[in-house]
């Protein structure tokens, strides 16, 4: 039986920044994945992450897996694919089926990055070829370029929700409705904001009654619940579609965990069945750590930071490093994690009602029912302030751990501060010289370049811009509000793209100048 | 290939693809690229149905595409239960609909 200092299970963020760790301080590592290729999930992910530098935030998530195999590459790191753990047995004796074939091999030390399952819903109708998870639409879009359908309904308001509706209308789909059985949007209110002023309207408190089809989907049904979550009769609203996406959450996979005989518990918090651990990942188990997702749901970010802290702490538990360099390291990544659990969307504060940001402004109830800021709600945000001349409307209304804007303005006219969940505000007497990159660099697309005046009564607008086709200068077209309902008559003036952007596009848009402050978004009239 | 396929995406650019090959669905040609999962090529040529259910014969088709839930598993080569949204596309491969387990149609 072939034994490894250290076996991981998972080749996704945590397992392959908890190799990295490992091997950096000489341990043999081994990482055993079921799929094709390495990466997890971050080679779906084609939106720019949240957080700050050191979370290598407003970089693409495909593009942080790159580095991430580079990085494993360079270490040494060992990872074997279509290699299914399938048992996980006393002193950590790990049994592993590789194509039919099934191996023993013995770790001393053991580190469970299995990542999460998708949770479904059940309604009639539900098992109809056309109903399909959300990470599904992700991977035929996303790795495979195809797209999941004409017209889609999404179920789900949480991030994987929001962010699929749009990774969705980027390939060419059209997203019908974003409809959730929960009375508020689940995930950040930006994610949502840029779905809503495409268009698309949003069912809180609504969720589906059927799915039409006798072969596969043919349309959908849906209805506004009760409090108890009952349909309300005469509430039902149909939808022609052809592809219904379920987005309703995560659950941790720690079946080998369980069966390993690790102490386990049920803590809603953290997604379902999670293993008792310390903040560093160790388990009830000697040897035996947990890293991401598979101790409780949160995203990538946070899974890479776990992952370099289990790897870390197994090193030290093997005495491949000692106490003082694994106490000086997992500090600085604790620090980093804990500004990713700042703010509103922090794990304690799942399913709380919050209703003031941290500088003690309204959270916008609109945002939480429609999905976008009401024009009369706006202007209480510190982002959003008024000038002559060129100057940033950040639309960035709740608490959440961001901050790439702040550096990304070479004028220094956007301030965050030290605490990474505050909102941004402007800097006064600051100088806006237009160059777009605090509209490009904010992961949540809620920077906009305003000329409120320009002097012959119209106004610019400068927005970002990710689908195709990308329009042109002097296109006509209407431009849309927050709501995605028309505002006016608008014209192209300006399209930027620049590597630096990284492939965020910036449209500049001209319309009259009393819709600058409403106008967000544009589409071209055919 | 169809519209189903995209062409060209706004942030992955256009997706470099395998060899575009020829195979079977229940005798019928179709193309597809090789390399890809079986399932992908399936849905790019609108094809839905992957199998019906053993007791009720209902259709069933994608639905996790990550090799987890078996709902796509279909006779591919002869071998029954294969997971088409994880087993990659080859030249000529014989394709087959699933019913329960096996590739003949349900007497009705």
């Amino acid at each position: 039986m072939k034994r490894y200092d250290l076996i991981i299970v998972g080749a996704g963020p945590s397992g392959l920044s908890a190799a990295v760790e490992a091997a950096k301080r000489g341990m043999e590592v081994v990482v055993f994945d079921e799929n094709e290729k390495p990466g997890g999930q971050l080679f779906k992910q084609i939106h720019k992450f949240f957080g700050s530098k050191e979370h290598r935030a407003k970089v693409r998530g495909f593009n942080i897996g790159k580095q991430l195999l580079e990085e494993a590459a360079e270490a040494g790191v060992k990872v074997v694919l279509n290699a299914t753990v399938i048992g996980l047995y006393q002193d950590k004796e790990v049994v592993v089926k590789i194509g039919e074939e099934i191996h023993h091999y013995k770790g001393d030390s053991v580190i469970i990055a299995t990542g999460a399952a998708e949770n479904m819903v059940t309604f009639p109708g539900w098992t109809l070829p056309g109903v399909i998870g959300a990470g599904a639409a992700q991977t035929m879009m996303n790795l495979h370029g195809v797209k999941p359908g004409k017209k889609v309904l999404m179920l789900g308001s949480g991030n994987v929700g929001l962010v699929v509706s749009f990774q969705l209308m980027q390939c060419g789909c059209e997203v019908v409705a974003l409809v959730d059985a929960a009375t508020r949007v689940g995930g950040y209110g930006v994610h949502a904001a840029k779905v809503a002023r495409t268009g698309v309207p949003f069912y809180l408190s609504h969720t589906i009654v059927e799915a039409e089809g006798d072969e596969c989907v043919t349309g959908v049904t849906i209805a506004e619940v009760d409090s108890s979550f009952k349909f309300i009769p005469g509430t039902e609203k149909h939808f022609d579609v052809d592809t219904i996406c379920l987005a309703v959450g995560l659950s941790p996979m720690s079946q080998l965990l369980k069966m390993a005989g690790a102490k386990m518990e049920d803590n809603p918090k953290r997604g379902g069945q999670v293993p008792i651990c310390d903040e560093y990942g160790r388990t009830s188990l000697p040897g035996v750590f947990v890293a991401g997702d598979v101790s409780g749901i949160e995203e990538a970010s946070s899974a890479m930071i776990e992952g370099r802290m289990a790897g870390i702490v197994a090193a030290e538990y093997l005495g491949y490093t000692d106490e003082d360099d694994m106490n000086r390291n997992v500090e600085s990544l604790e620090k980093a994690l804990d500004g990713l659990r700042q703010g509103m969307f922090a794990p304690e504060n799942r399913g709380k009602l919050v209703e003031k940001t941290e500088e003690g402004i309204d959270v916008s109830m609109n945002l939480l029912k429609k999905g976008y800021v009401a024009d009369d709600e706006i202007e209480r945000y510190p982002g959003v302030t008024h000038k002559v001349g060129i100057h940033p409307v950040m639309e960035c209304t709740q608490n959440i751990p961001c901050n790439p804007c702040q550096d990304a303005c070479p004028k220094k006219c956007i301030s965050i501060g030290d605490n990474i969940t505050s909102l941004p505000i402007v800097v006064p007497e600051s100088e806006c010289i237009n160059c777009g990159m605090c509209v490009a660099s904010c992961s949540g697309q809620a920077i906009f370049l305003v000329d409120e005046d320009c002097g012959d009564g119209t106004a610019t607008v400068t927005l970002p811009y990710e689908f195709l086709p990308l329009p042109k200068e002097g296109a006509k077209g209407i431009a849309l509000g927050r709501n995605g309902k028309k505002v006016c008559d608008a014209e192209v003036v300006n399209v930027r793209s620049a590597k630096a952007f990284d492939k965020t596009n910036l449209l500049t848009m001209r319309v009259p100048k009393e819709y600058a402050m409403k106008a967000r978004f544009f589409r071209a009239t055919v | 290939m169809t519209e189903r396929r995209i062409e060209e995406h706004p942030i992955l650019g256009v997706q470099e693809k395998g060899k575009k090959i020829t195979f079977t669905f229940d005798g019928k040609e179709v193309e597809g690229y090789e390399g890809e999962p079986i399932a992908a090529a399936l849905k790019a040529a609108g094809l839905m149905v992957h199998r019906y259910t053993k007791k009720e014969h209902k259709p069933r088709g994608i639905f996790c595409a990550i090799g987890r839930c078996t709902d796509c598993v279909m006779v591919v080569d002869g071998v029954p239960n294969v997971r088409t949204c994880i087993t990659p596309l080859k030249e000529g491969m014989d394709v087959k609909t699933q019913y329960g387990a096996s590739d003949k149609p349900f007497d009705v």
